[in-house]
């Protein structure tokens, strides 16, 4: 079993990719690495390089505070114990770079938080809905937190 | 040859559940294929966070009518997790107990299904007449054949005396004389072989990249079993091998199957053995405190996922399932591409859809 050593890992991310990542430690059973967006796909190609195993489980979208628009997007990954990392999308524009020509098995999961979500995978040609209607048409999307007050 | 391109679904005979693919072909090839899933999405996700935890339990319970159990069982590990409560053993040892009971039954249903889409009646008829005796047990001993409502935060809801302990074990004995007839068939019946053998084969390196697991990936020799990887009592305290296979084809994925059959009886026989005295279950508060956890079990077709986290109110702020079948169905187009059409069935079946667990 490989044993991830978070700040190690941490350290790699902010050496190669010159970018800003630090520990996230409120998930059980988990070790999670905050990231921004604009590096997650060379993280993940990094990662893909540095492990023989990495194995790409789901990929979680919430809204941490329902009044806000900022979603935050999970990628859990499995590596012989769990570790995942974690991107925050401020604001109104929710953009991430699509994880398919690394990880072809990412593509039912970035469908579904685009439907769900409303968030657009840049690096992909289209985005076709996974579980709603083509012709969903009922306001915001699914699982955003207005139908919290419900 | 030109290519045409045939539609399947969303209902039709070749499925059990509506799922829509869209398949080109081209004489007796098959060029590639396109899925659209979302027949059975009844959005349980976002209906999780409208209700209660002890609510969710039932709900939960419906995302699936075949591997129900394992679904409550992780999402009950998961708000056990942030309340930090410990369930008493006996509990663990009783949920693992229907988990592997669940998984007996799942892998004959499958097997009864492979075998009826390449014309084997005899063992169709078979595997679902030992599926019986397994739904027999846990009917007995919940309450329900496919809902058993078996699970509660905080431990389960039934318990089992030395009446049916011996049903069990008698049950078992029998299952496992049936199962080696099967296992007997699959490595020696020609038209079986002749079907499965070299069909669609899926190397460690497809499985690692379309994020597949279970059975599917341990039939292409990845020896991943979140059993074993993660174990949460009692199989910490279990002794058990994982099965794999190394070829990735439909008959591997049909072998790995069926001896993991013989695992999870040997698992079930382990579990009655140890069993602990005790209760089954404990009070727990109805409002969870902050946090949030991941928990990874292993249900019949692999790895299956939660992701929870509270706000410290009665009703969870996120509740994520990924389904062992979700990764599985996006191999599925490039698993069809460029085999015959004669083999589609053959290759549907090997994915052991549970498109109910995919939709959610």
């Amino acid at each position: 079993m490989t044993e991830i050593n978070l700040d190690h890992l941490c350290n790699t991310l902010k050496s190669n990719l010159g970018c800003d990542c630090h520990v996230f430690e409120e998930i059980m059973n988990d070790k999670t690495l905050v990231i921004d967006a604009d590096s997650l796909k060379d993280a993940v190609k990094l990662l893909d390089c540095e492990f023989d195993n990495l194995h790409l489980s789901a990929i979680t979208a919430q809204q941490r505070d329902p009044q806000a628009d900022d979603i935050e997007v999970i990628y859990h990954f499995y590596l012989g114990e769990g570790f995942s990392l974690l991107t925050s999308l401020l604001g109104e524009e929710h953009v991430l770079p699509s994880l398919i020509s690394i990880i072809p098995g990412a593509d039912f999961y970035e469908r579904e938080i685009a439907e769900m979500f409303g968030i657009t995978f840049s690096g992909r040609t289209e985005t076709p809905s996974l579980l709603l209607p083509e012709d969903w048409d009922q306001g915001p999307p699914f699982i955003r937190k207005e139908d919290k007050d419900e | 040859m030109s290519k045409i391109s045939i539609p399947i679904g969303p209902q039709h005979p070749l499925l059990k559940e509506p799922l829509s693919m869209m398949v080109d072909i081209s004489g007796e090839r098959v060029l590639g294929a396109s899925l659209r899933l979302g027949y059975v999405h009844r959005g349980i996700e976002r209906l999780a966070q409208t209700r209660t935890y002890t609510q969710n339990v039932h709900l939960i319970e419906r995302i699936c009518g075949i591997c129900s159990h394992i679904h409550t069982t992780t999402y009950c590990q998961a708000v056990e997790a942030v309340l930090g409560v410990e369930i008493p053993l006996r509990a663990s040892y009783l949920r693992a107990l229907m988990c592997e009971l669940e998984r007996v039954h799942s892998h004959l249903l499958w097997l009864g299904i492979l075998a009826k889409h390449i014309g084997l009646d005899t063992i169709f008829m078979h595997a679902w007449h030992d599926r019986e005796s397994v739904l027999d047990v846990m009917e007995e001993i919940s309450g329900g054949r496919v809902l058993h409502a078996a699970n509660q935060i905080g431990g389960v809801r039934f318990d089992i005396d030395h009446d049916h302990d011996s049903m069990i074990r008698s049950a078992l004995k029998k299952l496992h004389e049936q199962v080696a007839g099967l296992l007997d068939v699959i490595e020696n019946e020609p038209a079986l072989i002749a079907r499965t053998k070299g069909v669609a084969p899926v190397s460690p390196e497809v499985i690692k990249k379309y994020c597949v697991v279970g059975p599917m990936a341990r039939a292409s020799g990845v020896n991943v079993d979140m059993r074993r990887e993660n174990p949460i009592p009692p199989y910490d305290q279990l002794d058990f091998s994982v099965v794999t296979h190394p070829d990735g084809d439909a008959w591997s994925r049909t072998y790995v199957r069926v001896e993991e059959i013989r695992v999870s009886l040997n698992l079930c026989e382990s579990i009655l053995e140890q069993l602990p005295e005790g209760p089954v279950n404990i009070r727990v508060p109805r409002r969870v405190p902050a946090g949030e956890v991941i928990i990874r079990s292993e249900a019949p077709r692999g790895e299956l996922f939660y992701y929870l986290r509270s706000d410290g109110t009665d009703k969870p702020a996120r509740l994520k399932v990924r389904t062992p079948t979700l990764a599985a169905l996006s191999l599925l187009p490039e698993q069809l591409s460029a085999i015959h059409v004669a083999d589609i069935p053959v290759v549907l079946a090997g994915v052991d859809l549970c498109v109910a667990c995919a939709d959610r």
